[in-house]
């Protein structure tokens, strides 16, 4: 399959808040304070952008023109997106790129779900049959899936909890991140169940907090400061017909987006120097590990219990903690630490000279996107 | 439970429960195609017929998966925790989410259930009993 987008594309600039509590601030509010800096640390100015693709809080505010009234800017090109974690902002700013609507776009999202006390045990679209069984919250269904996957393939408490344990070893050296205390397997065992079989460190904290990025041409790119971070390949695949679809809650569809972005780069997970997963819950990071080749269907539990991900392993992953020790902001902030994973500014926990790193991510039970970046415009071509 | 958490009035969900207060487990039945489905929708995704009946079904099925709440993420469910959510293949095929008493044993994956009707805060809900 061709890949006509790879290396033509460049993440140039990134910014974001403080992670954690912004009472009486606005989404708007937030994910304006993310872009100043987002766009001052790409080195440009906001007169030099041409298009916005805003994505709505989970509560659903934030859109291009609330915004947008406050940045002050009528641009050629501007978006809203529903769907977190940022890579679909990503993929649209790709798009509207190649297609010639924009040039240099700024991704934007806020989030005041701590501060606002946001209920996310208030069913999404209202109530429904699942909600009438009591099956609330994200844990729920994550947990169905888990414990599917328990009884299937005999993972064990001790190889998921290597998720949680092992993001909470990479926050410790994360200043950024909410939850540094030490999480060793006896405090993670030792935990009560929330959700059985999900224990509350297997569940993301709710912050606020924002983020926004500047995309840009390779062209552009190249006469700005900061080390261009490329895309190299992107894939996305829907699971919408969600529960009319048989085992919908294992995310077959995942697979489908695994496939497309390995054959559209010709890159395999051997490839990949980095790894980011959003995690609402560890069960996400899990199913993806599988679904995407990096162990086998039904491996995930042994292959985490050999400490692959941990610091110093052959697979990092979610070097800032994820969202389960660092912040929630809906993925967003994987994309921050893989880009600074790749210029080289993690600090304590930079890994020695990553090239490619690769952010898996999904809408929920409903949407699968996939991103390949490198610091080497020929990857994935 | 409360309403806000069961779509009663639902104009398509809502035939469940009536059904279900009568003691009778209903799906819904594409007149065009013969698939089953659940949970309730307003047309048929396998071929897009909108020509629509509900149907009787027996109620026995497998657990697919079960979760057990320890925590109430919902003021309506504050008094009912611990409680368990089973997600169950009937016999007939569609996969139906409901509470489960788990009776003298834990539940398993791979347990046969049957279906039993009850009154929750005025809402008539499914509730999977082990076999």
């Amino acid at each position: 399959m061709p890949n006509p987008i790879a290396g033509k594309i460049a993440i140039v600039g990134l910014g974001h808040t403080v992670q954690g509590e912004l009472p009486g601030q606005s989404v708007e509010e937030i994910a304006v304070d993310a872009a100043i800096n987002a766009v001052e640390d790409s080195g440009l100015r906001f007169g030099d952008l041409d298009g916005l693709i805003a994505c709505k809080s989970v509560q659903g505010n934030g859109n291009d023109v609330t915004v947008g009234q406050l940045l002050g800017l009528n641009l050629p090109y501007v978006q809203s997106l529903d769907y977190g974690t940022c890579n679909f902002s990503l993929h649209l700013a790709v798009a509207a790129i190649s297609a010639g609507l924009c040039k240099t776009v700024l991704l934007t999202y806020g989030a005041n779900a701590r501060s606002g006390k946001f209920d996310f045990g208030k069913p999404m679209y209202g109530a429904d049959m699942a909600s009438s069984a009591g099956l609330v919250h994200i844990a729920g269904r994550a947990g169905l899936a888990l414990q599917r996957h328990k009884a299937v393939y005999g993972t064990t408490d001790k190889q998921f909890g290597m998720l949680a344990v092992g993001q909470r070893q990479w926050a410790q050296k994360n200043p950024n991140a909410i939850f540094r205390t030490p999480l060793s397997m006896d405090d993670y065992l030792a935990e009560k169940y929330m959700v059985e079989p999900l224990r509350r460190s297997d569940v993301t904290m709710i912050s606020d907090g924002g983020v926004a990025f500047v995309v840009t041409t390779a062209e552009r790119a190249a006469d700005l400061p900061r080390k261009p971070v490329f895309v190299s390949g992107i894939a996305e695949h829907a699971g919408v017909r969600g529960e009319h679809n048989p085992e919908n809650l294992m995310r077959p569809w995942l697979e489908d987006a695994a496939q497309a972005i390995w054959a559209n780069t010709g890159l395999g997970p051997e490839d990949i120097d980095a790894l980011y997963i959003q995690d609402p819950t560890a069960l996400w990071t899990l199913q993806m590990l599988e679904y995407y080749g990096f162990c086998g269907l039904g491996e995930g539990g042994p292959f985490l219990a050999e400490g692959h991900t941990l610091p110093g392993g052959k697979l990092p992953l979610n070097t800032h903690g994820g969202q389960l020790s660092e912040s929630y902001t809906w993925g967003w902030m994987h994309l921050v630490e893989a880009i600074r994973q790749l210029r080289g500014e993690a600090g304590e926990r930079q890994l020695d000279a990553p090239e490619t790193a690769m952010y898996l991510s999904s809408h929920g039970f409903v949407k699968a996107a996939a991103s390949i970046l490198s610091t080497n415009a020929s990857v994935g071509s | 439970m409360s309403e806000s958490l069961s779509p009663v009035y639902d104009p398509v969900a809502g035939q469940y429960f009536q059904a279900a207060a009568e003691g009778r487990l209903v799906v819904q039945h594409c007149n065009s195609c013969d698939a089953l489905r659940w949970p309730p929708l307003p047309g048929c995704p396998e071929c897009r017929s909108r020509d629509t009946t509900w149907v009787d079904v027996v109620p026995t099925g497998t657990i697919w998966s079960f979760v057990v709440y320890h925590r109430a993420f919902s003021a309506a469910l504050k008094d009912q925790i611990p409680y368990t959510v089973a997600m169950v293949q009937l016999d007939v095929g569609p996969y139906l989410l409901g509470r489960l008493v788990n009776g003298e044993r834990l539940p398993a994956v791979g347990d046969r259930v049957d279906a039993e009707f009850l009154d929750l805060d005025g809402v008539a809900t499914i509730r999977w009993r082990i076999a």
